[in-house]
């Protein structure tokens, strides 16, 4: 495929399709229940993972796979890196984009903030999928203050 | 702050859009699968988001391949094939005219949307890739061409080719607004 | 040739079993199942020992007077196991390793399967098929 246009409109088709569910199963709309978008996007991180590791030697450690995703990953996906990495070496990192790809076609507006969510919910999820396969369990999260910069905030779950 | 060295991707960026492509779709399908009770519900769904991304897809196509207006079908069906080559990576034949000369199909040795995927016996009935069936609609209405286009042939059934039927049936005589169905 | 070839998930258990004589398929199943000491073994030392073990081929793993067993981990943890007859000559560690490398491929593509769930037992006859032409070394 030449170029990313058709999984632009794909990560929109999902979006669209998630919210006209939600709405056709009369969930509350003052909550929008993005889990479904975040969960395609888990199942496509899980899978993806398995196909871009297969070339590469073992990750050394957690901070060795963060870098990862940050880099390689991330450009493989979004076309740039992650901007800055922030650890406190105790299981959080922050990852933050920019220029978020999905971000960066909407307006910067105020009003565009409420929306935001529904655009970033998939990453999360493609985080969230590639650590679980790299036995990584965390809660991925992601904060939107100024578009279309956004931070993703992983918390690796010890067990 | 970590500092972080590599400055470009180690992967082949072109086989990993695609692959991208290959893996979201499969998760938004199986999602489908598990949302809706009936396989033909995800078929019409597949069908009419593919129609949604042909309306996009069309303008994309427009602007970067610098497109006039098509002369007849023949050349409205090679314009599709440029498409499939664009987007999907693979260049399907143009065959199968009617005597008409308005319904042709495009024929896919391949398909990158279905080449990793196994259907279970429980969705044999599945249309999966009807979203490009969708999007040959949903592109050719917003260039006033209304179509018909269905799966013939499908790999994924067991068949030799995947064949994309498309049927002519009228021309639109104003400009459709864009939006869903 | 191999003999067989087994893939165990996160969770150490077989995900799939394929062996060319079904009469041995038992014995087989006991060597693989012991073998996944040695692979722990081999990569908690490779913790210690710092960049040793990076890659995902991990060598022979044990030798019995009938058989060798070999593995491969990939980096999501999912255990690659090879036995081979110890009196075949012509499989040299390189021809391991690609063997291996195809088997890792074929799995990527099972796991890319949107209608299969990752950690179940793979059961798709294509890829039986694959695998024991990759044993076989048809391809």
């Amino acid at each position: 495929m030449s170029d990313d246009a058709l999984f632009d409109f794909l990560h929109s088709e999902i979006v669209n399709y998630v919210l006209e569910r939600n709405q056709s199963q009369n969930k509350d709309a003052k909550d929008e229940d993005l889990s479904n978008i975040e969960y395609i996007g888990f199942s496509t991180g899980y899978r993806m993972i398995e196909r871009l590791t297969k070339e590469m030697p073992r990750f050394k450690d957690e901070l060795e796979t963060m870098k990862f995703i940050c880099t390689d990953f991330w450009s493989a996906i979004y076309k740039k890196q992650i901007d800055n990495l922030r650890t406190n070496h105790q299981g959080v990192y922050v990852l933050q984009d920019n220029a978020f790809k999905f971000l960066t076609r909407l307006s910067s507006g105020k009003q565009y903030l409420e929306v935001a969510p529904r655009y970033v919910s998939f990453t999360c999820g493609i985080i969230r999928g590639s650590l679980a396969n790299l036995n990584i369990n965390c809660l991925v999260t992601a904060e939107v203050q100024n578009m279309p910069s956004c931070k993703f905030h992983i918390q690796v779950q010890r067990t | 702050m970590v500092i972080m060295s590599r400055s470009t991707s180690k992967f082949d960026t072109k086989k990993v859009n695609s692959e991208l492509v290959t893996l979201t779709y499969g998760a938004l399908v199986a999602q489908m699968v598990k949302d809706l009770e009936n396989t033909d519900d995800v078929s019409k769904q597949l069908e009419r988001l593919g129609y949604n991304m042909g309306i996009r897809l069309i303008e994309d196509f427009l602007a970067k391949t610098n497109t006039g207006r098509c002369f007849d079908l023949k050349d409205t069906a090679d314009k599709i094939q440029t498409a499939f080559k664009m987007y999907l990576g693979v260049q399907p034949n143009v065959s199968n005219w009617s005597a008409a000369g308005d319904e042709f199909s495009f024929i896919l040795d391949s398909n990158p949307l279905t080449d990793l995927v196994e259907l279970p016996d429980d969705l044999k009935s599945l249309k999966y890739c009807n979203l490009i069936c969708g999007a040959i609609r949903g592109a050719l209405e917003m260039v006033q061409l209304d179509v018909q286009s269905w799966i013939v042939q499908d790999q994924l059934k067991g068949d030799q080719n995947t064949e994309i039927r498309v049927k002519f049936i009228r021309r639109l005589e104003d400009a459709m607004p864009a939006g869903e169905e | 040739m191999a003999v067989c070839v087994a893939i165990i998930g996160k969770d150490n258990s077989p995900k799939f079993f394929a062996c060319l004589n079904p009469d041995e398929e038992l014995s087989f199943q006991y060597k693989v199942l012991s073998s996944l000491d040695v692979v722990e073994e081999k990569l908690s030392a490779g913790n210690k020992a710092g960049s040793d073990l990076r890659e995902l081929y991990l060598g022979m793993l044990y030798s019995l007077e009938t058989h060798k067993i070999y593995g491969y981990v990939t980096n999501t943890k999912i255990k690659f196991i090879i036995i081979v007859d110890s009196t075949n000559m012509v499989l040299r560690d390189n021809e391991i390793r690609s063997m291996f490398r195809k088997i890792h491929s074929e799995y990527a593509d099972i796991v890319s399967n949107p209608f299969y769930t990752p950690g179940e037992q793979i059961c798709s006859k294509p890829f039986l098929n694959n695998i024991r032409n990759i044993m076989t070394g048809t391809v």
